[in-house]
């Protein structure tokens, strides 16, 4: 994606259309809300594990930036940021409706979005709307449906000037962005091939408490439900998949095939995903590469990628170049988590605001695409996905914790349908 | 296929008393003919259809012997092949030369058979190999040749033997016979395509037979396992080593040898839930349980349907394995990545050099039968069993790495691995049941 400086005159159209006044002009533009000061006034929408760390990283990163609101479906996960942040109880929404509650405080200019992804679409055209800069988990969505409203969104931010960055954070990883650049000028030739993994252990689960609704147990659970998380191709291997993307300038695999299952982590409290998955991405001009990500406790871990050129080899893991141009990073290293909020925040200042949605998008629809092809073990062309499938997990506006909402079966081939799939897809496209 | 070169060996066989121990190898039982006699272990669909393939491939071959775990098979392919008027007249097998039971190879390599083909349960193929080598046949082996790491050392020794004997095997991974292929692999080995730097082999398919007990059958259970073979991992190496070692094979191939590295994943996400098979398999529980089906998950076999690998050669190229059974997009094919261009590995080259094959396409099956013959008849008798037990090795090492979630080496599955499947002594009665893999089982 192409990022470019705001002109004065977009900034003052796009402040308009935020702040409904043309008092701001120039760097303020993004800062609509700001109040006349620049100070970065955050919202955090999903306070758990990663929302409290994201918020803590945010105001790590850069002078001048206050967390000011927090919105969580359970208050008592809002608690340690109420405490650690002096959050007054006016500015803490608790329920299903909390984010929507928090985005209406004009004098938010920035939000973080660190719910479980399923609800991601929805926070963040929502945020768009009320004029906010968004920081955003990965991954971004959980079904095409999710995808195009964040593309959508996405675009809607960059017309009115507002800045999204995303959780991946090795795209803020210096010795991410120091290999990426050498691989983009040719260090490593053409390239031919490429791998990623994401193979671990095990990671927390919720089991189910007496009294407990069924929504409240699964959002409390949400790692293990594909409405919520995406499956962990979606949710964690994101990551990797997105490293390869970006080695290849971001243009998009033409043909996913994967195979998963759930082999190891059956038992109820997981329930629907997959406990591993290997997915062939294969890109423009039949290129193919490996992606790999198991979840079962005791196995191999490998969490890394590798680009394979004509005239050498990126290893991520120890960050090195192998070949006609050898290169390993020597720089400092500074906390990527902390990294990504301060070129969100100077972006913003600078009035160049970054605008990552398009990109997470994307990098989030390959994961997508893989986890459904596992799921149906047909072979999925990316046009396909975009254009006729019809898969929609996103949770309907008046989703309640205490509604009856049972867990679909997960996914046996030959069993399990695709929406939208029809065989005469299958022909088109295929690789052998 | 009758040549001077052909009678003047058999001429020298005729005096086998004076003959060098290299001689004797190649044509110890053709006293004075040109004929190759043939003795068939295995007559189920593929031994059938292999020893047509060798009928096919030269006019001297007699079929002389047949040898099955059951007698029904041995008498049923006779049968088929008396009524056949292209392969009747050199199709001469005696009743005394109709041999069954579990040690039916021994009888087997007693007779006076110049060349054994085996396209038995793969288990039993280290043993069943060993005793024709030390007999002084010469080998025709379906692939793959074993599903443990210990029957891969058993065909590995037995080919050495057979090496030392003058003594020809050739397996059934006819790609390396088919000319479209071999043609493509010398472009690769020549550079045609720069630096071998990574590479895909697939074999996903829709799925294959579940054999329930035959009506009025007396077999064991064991004996429907063996009928039902494809099914136990014990007895077939699971689908990636029955199948797709075709595949894994020309990835071999391409790199001269076997990867030194393995990560896999994989699981049984369909063939559980699959209904037709849950229902045989319910009948096959209540046949060997007094009509009861309570247990009838062990009876719907222990094999995964899809494992998903990486290899990484020795030169540090990473491939793909994809393999599997279920509904789906099927695929089956090889393809290579050089830092000049790519190959389909079986006729075309793209890049710096781009070429395609020209040729015919030949029957592969019959082709490799003509080799092995050629090889015989000319003394100097194709070997190619380290290699098959290498690829062989590889498809079971990625099936370890994938049940036990572990990555491993090849140096290790040498060196360290005691994964041996399949007991020494071996008769009808109760079953061999395992239970189905976890993804992170215990490595042997």
């Amino acid at each position: 994606m192409v990022k470019r400086a705001w002109t004065r005159r977009e900034l003052l159209r796009s402040s308009a259309v935020a702040a409904g006044s043309l008092m701001i002009s120039g760097a303020a533009g993004p800062l609509a809300f700001a109040a006349g000061s620049d100070t970065i006034r955050v919202g955090v929408i999903g306070c758990g594990g990663r929302g409290s760390g994201a918020a803590e990283n945010c105001a790590e990163s850069s002078p001048g930036v206050k967390i000011v609101a927090l919105a969580d479906t359970f208050e008592d996960r809002l608690q340690g940021l109420k405490k650690n942040f002096n959050v007054p109880g006016d500015r803490c929404f608790v329920g299903m409706g909390a984010y929507k509650q928090l985005l209406t405080i004009p004098d938010i200019n920035l939000v973080i979005l660190a719910t479980p992804p399923g609800f991601r679409p929805i926070h963040l055209a929502e945020a768009i709307k009320q004029g906010k800069n968004v920081f955003m988990e990965k991954p971004v969505c959980v079904c095409p449906a999710g995808y195009k409203m964040v593309v959508e969104a996405s675009e809607q931010a960059q017309q009115k000037g507002l800045a999204i960055v995303a959780g991946t954070q090795r795209r803020h990883q210096a010795v991410y962005v120091e290999a990426m650049k050498r691989i983009h000028d040719g260090a490593i030739g053409e390239i031919v091939s490429a791998q990623c993994y994401w193979n671990m252990g095990e990671l927390w689960v919720n089991q189910r408490k007496p009294g407990q609704g069924e929504v409240e147990w699964q959002i409390r659970n949400w790692l293990y439900f594909t409405w919520l998380s995406g499956d962990h191709i979606c949710e964690q291997h994101v990551h990797n998949l997105d490293v390869v993307n970006w080695a290849f300038k971001d243009v998009q695999p033409e043909t996913v095939h994967g195979l998963g299952g759930r082999q190891w982590r059956t038992g109820p409290e997981y329930g629907n995903i997959f406990d591993h998955f290997g997915v062939e991405y294969i890109y423009p001009n039949d290129v193919r590469t490996i992606s790999m990500c198991r979840q079962i406790k005791g196995t191999t871990d490998n969490v890394s990628e590798r680009i394979v050129g004509t005239k050498g080899v990126w290893r991520s893991d120890p960050g090195v170049i192998d070949g006609e141009k050898p290169w390993r990073y020597e720089g400092l290293n500074p906390d990527p988590y902390v990294q990504e909020h301060a070129d969100l925040i100077k972006s913003i200042r600078d009035g160049k605001p970054l605008n990552e949605g398009r990109r997470v998008a994307d990098s989030t629809l390959c994961a997508i695409m893989g986890r459904e092809s596992a799921y149906s073990r047909q072979q999925l062309r990316r046009a396909w996905m975009l254009s006729r499938c019809t898969l929609n997990l996103l949770p309907s506006d008046d989703l309640k914790l205490s509604d009856a909402k049972p867990v679909p079966a997960f996914a046996v081939p030959g069993q399990y349908q695709l929406p939208g799939w029809t065989p005469e897809a299958r022909g088109r496209g295929k690789r052998g | 296929m009758s040549s001077p070169v052909n009678n003047a060996i058999s001429g020298t066989s005729a005096g086998v008393a004076g003959a060098t121990a290299a001689v004797l190898g190649q044509m110890a039982h053709a006293q004075g003919s040109d004929r190759i006699k043939v003795g068939m272990l295995g007559c189920g669909g593929r031994g059938n259809g292999a020893m047509q393939n060798c009928l096919d491939a030269d006019p001297g071959v007699e079929i002389i012997a047949l040898a099955d775990l059951f007698e029904s098979q041995t008498k049923s392919t006779r049968d088929r092949f008396l009524k056949n008027e292209k392969y009747k007249d050199r199709f001469k097998v005696n009743d005394d030369h109709m041999f069954s039971g579990f040690d039916c190879h021994e009888k087997l390599a007693k007779c006076e058979a110049d060349l054994l083909l085996m396209a038995t349960t793969p288990a039993f193929r280290g043993r069943q190999l060993m005793a024709a080598v030390k007999a002084g046949k010469h080998v025709f082996t379906e692939k793959p040749v074993a599903t443990d790491v210990a029957g891969c050392k058993e065909v590995m020794e037995a080919a050495r033997l057979a090496k030392e004997k003058n003594l020809a095997i050739v397996a059934g991974t006819q790609r390396r016979h088919q000319t479209s292929y071999v043609e493509t692999m010398k472009r690769i080995h020549d550079g045609a395509i720069g630096e071998l730097v990574g590479g895909q082999c697939y074999w996903y398919g829709e799925g294959i037979w579940f054999h329930g007990v035959p009506e009025n059958s007396p077999m064991s259970e064991l004996e429907w396992q063996v009928h039902n073979w494809y099914h136990f991992t014990w007895l077939s190496g699971d689908q990636i080593c029955e199948q797709h070692i075709h595949n894994i094979d020309v990835m071999n191939w391409c790199f001269n040898g076997p990867p030194a590295k393995f990560t896999a994943v994989g699981g049984r996400a369909w063939r559980s839930f699959n209904q037709d098979q849950i229902k045989t398999a319910k009948e096959v529980c209540r046949k060997f349980n007094g009509g009861s089906d309570a247990n009838w998950e062990k009876y719907n076999g222990d094999i995964w349907d899809h494992i998903y690998a990486e290899f990484e050669y020795p030169n540090g190229a990473r491939c793909l394995s994809f393999s599997g059974h279920s509904p789906g997009t099927g695929r089956q094919s090889e393809k290579i990545v050089g830092t000049k261009g790519t190959s389909n590995c079986s006729s075309t080259i793209t890049g710096e050099n781009a070429w395609s094959f020209p040729g015919r396409g030949i029957d592969p099956m019959v082709q490799e039968h003509t080799d092995l013959i050629e090889s015989i008849r000319s003394g100097k008798p194709l070997n190619e069993g380290q290699r098959v037990a290498e690829s062989t090795l590889t498809a079971i090492g990625t099936r370890i790495s994938a049940y036990t979630g572990r990555a491993i080496s090849w140096k290790w599955l040498m060196g360290g691995s005691k994964l041996e499947l399949v007991p020494r002594d071996i008769k009808p009665g109760p079953g061999i049941f395992h239970p189905i893999a976890t993804g992170r089982d215990e490595l042997v």
